[in-house]
């Protein structure tokens, strides 16, 4: 068939791709209203911020989104894939987030990508890595591409997401993401291999459940999550 | 069956149904090479309750490092209820605490965990837990966190907050709140991350069980 898996990734990547991109801030929205960035004055706690996220709840993401990848490659029934990543991401607020995304992923994966629908109701609320992890299968992504996808989709959300929220300079941000490349590459590395939905990391970040609960219940907002 | 080792526990007095342990350490803890082990194994209509006479404090290991294991295993209704005391690592201390519970049909667990790091004045050393719960052969909880020095001051992890306490229950659901975590099976976790552990409010979560 005629897809390159590279283009993809690209097209995956892009935040133009139709799936709501510009509505998520990874969690950075509410932290700056809790202080990060301290008004401006310390613009690099976004780049740790990001770091942290890889380091945490990113790589259980990037795992899922992995062994949902293998799942469906081996045509095994994606459900305790889901169940999974459902047992580490603890807060409701951040799974119904994760849900919401999914959906409009898939979606649009259903049309542009059909065989996504071979795997995943089209109508469902599933979890985004998971359904990254479906879409990667489906268009030959390999393992360390679906991964590195996820590490990068994150932190250039929050990058992204900095531009509306602080006063940064866009160059700036663009070094951060830069300075993250070893941070993304590591990640991937680290999940790359995974086939259980047991393997799946569990690394938890409190803060980012505390504010990813308040933030559901926010009014005022920017970003959804 | 009660054995002593680092810990010696103690049974209390305790109306028809249920057991009473207290946790009373044997010597100093948690100290450099210390390996707590604690193993519960509850079956049928029996409650559990384990209470803490004192906190625990980690001390210093110059290079070395200590571990707490809690092994849980709840089957045919049997329930446990277990009040941690503050457990304070102190600066220098290396910790990996472990969490296993297995719930079998009609078991229910709750637990109060409060992590400190370090004692007044100081920063506090490193701690490292690992939680794993199951309901029946369903994953409930996985979760590990890496609370070491450098890793866990960001505004993702702790920020500035030296205490993480928790309430967690297990087989049931404590009642919504905006910072109550609602597992997406039948368990919740209400925390918080606060700068000293008695301005935390989950006391009155626990007393409302």
């Amino acid at each position: 068939m005629g897809t390159n898996p590279e283009l993809v990734a690209l097209m995956l990547a892009d935040a133009r791709l139709p799936t709501g991109g510009h509505t998520q801030s990874a969690g950075l929205e509410p932290a700056v209203l809790a202080g990060l960035g301290a008004d401006g004055n310390k613009l690099g706690e976004i780049e740790e911020y990001a770091r942290d996220r890889s380091r945490t709840v990113t790589r259980v993401e990037a795992g899922a989104a992995v062994v949902a990848r293998y799942f469906a490659l081996s045509g095994l029934e994606l459900t305790p894939v889901e169940r999974a990543w459902a047992a580490r991401t603890p807060s409701q607020a951040l799974r119904a987030a994760s849900r919401r995304q999914g959906r409009a992923y898939l979606r649009l994966a259903g049309r542009v990508w059909p065989g996504v629908l071979e795997h995943l109701p089209g109508d469902g609320e599933i979890a985004r890595p998971v359904v990254v992890g479906v879409v990667g299968a489906v268009t030959g992504l390999s393992a360390v591409q679906t991964a590195r996808l996820i590490g990068y989709e994150d932190a250039q959300t929050v990058v992204a997401a900095s531009l509306k929220l602080l006063p940064v300079d866009p160059v700036d941000a663009a070094c951060w993401l830069t300075a993250l490349h070893p941070e993304i590459e590591e990640l991937a590395d680290a999940v790359r291999g995974l086939t259980g939905p047991g393997e799946i990391p569990a690394c938890g970040a409190p803060l980012v459940d505390v504010f990813g609960q308040k933030h559901a219940a926010e009014r005022m907002r920017l970003f959804h999550a | 069956m009660l054995t002593t080792g680092l810990l010696s526990p103690r049974r209390l007095p305790a109306p028809d149904g249920v057991v009473r342990v207290a946790l009373v350490a044997a010597g100093a803890l948690l100290l450099a090479g210390d390996q707590v082990r604690i193993e519960v194994v509850a079956r049928g209509n029996v409650r559990v309750e384990i209470v803490e006479l004192a906190g625990t404090v980690a001390y210093a290991m110059r290079g070395g490092s200590a571990r707490w294991d809690v092994d849980v295993e709840l089957s045919d209704g049997a329930s446990l209820s277990w009040h941690g005391e503050p457990f304070v690592v102190a600066e220098g201390a290396e910790v990996d605490r472990s969490t296993s519970i297995r719930l079998g049909a009609g078991s229910r667990a709750a637990l109060r965990e409060s992590l400190v790091l370090g004692r007044h004045g100081e920063a506090g050393g490193a701690l490292r837990t690992t939680t794993r719960v199951a309901l029946g052969d369903e994953e409930l909880l996985v979760e590990h966190l890496d609370l070491s020095p450098g890793r866990r001051s960001g505004w993702a992890i702790l920020g500035d907050s030296r205490c993480l306490d928790a309430v967690t229950t297990l087989g049931f659901r404590l009642p919504e709140a905006e910072q109550t975590l609602q597992l997406e099976g039948a368990g919740s976790i209400a925390r918080r991350l606060v700068a000293a552990q008695h301005t935390s409010d989950l006391g009155e979560v626990w007393a409302a069980l």
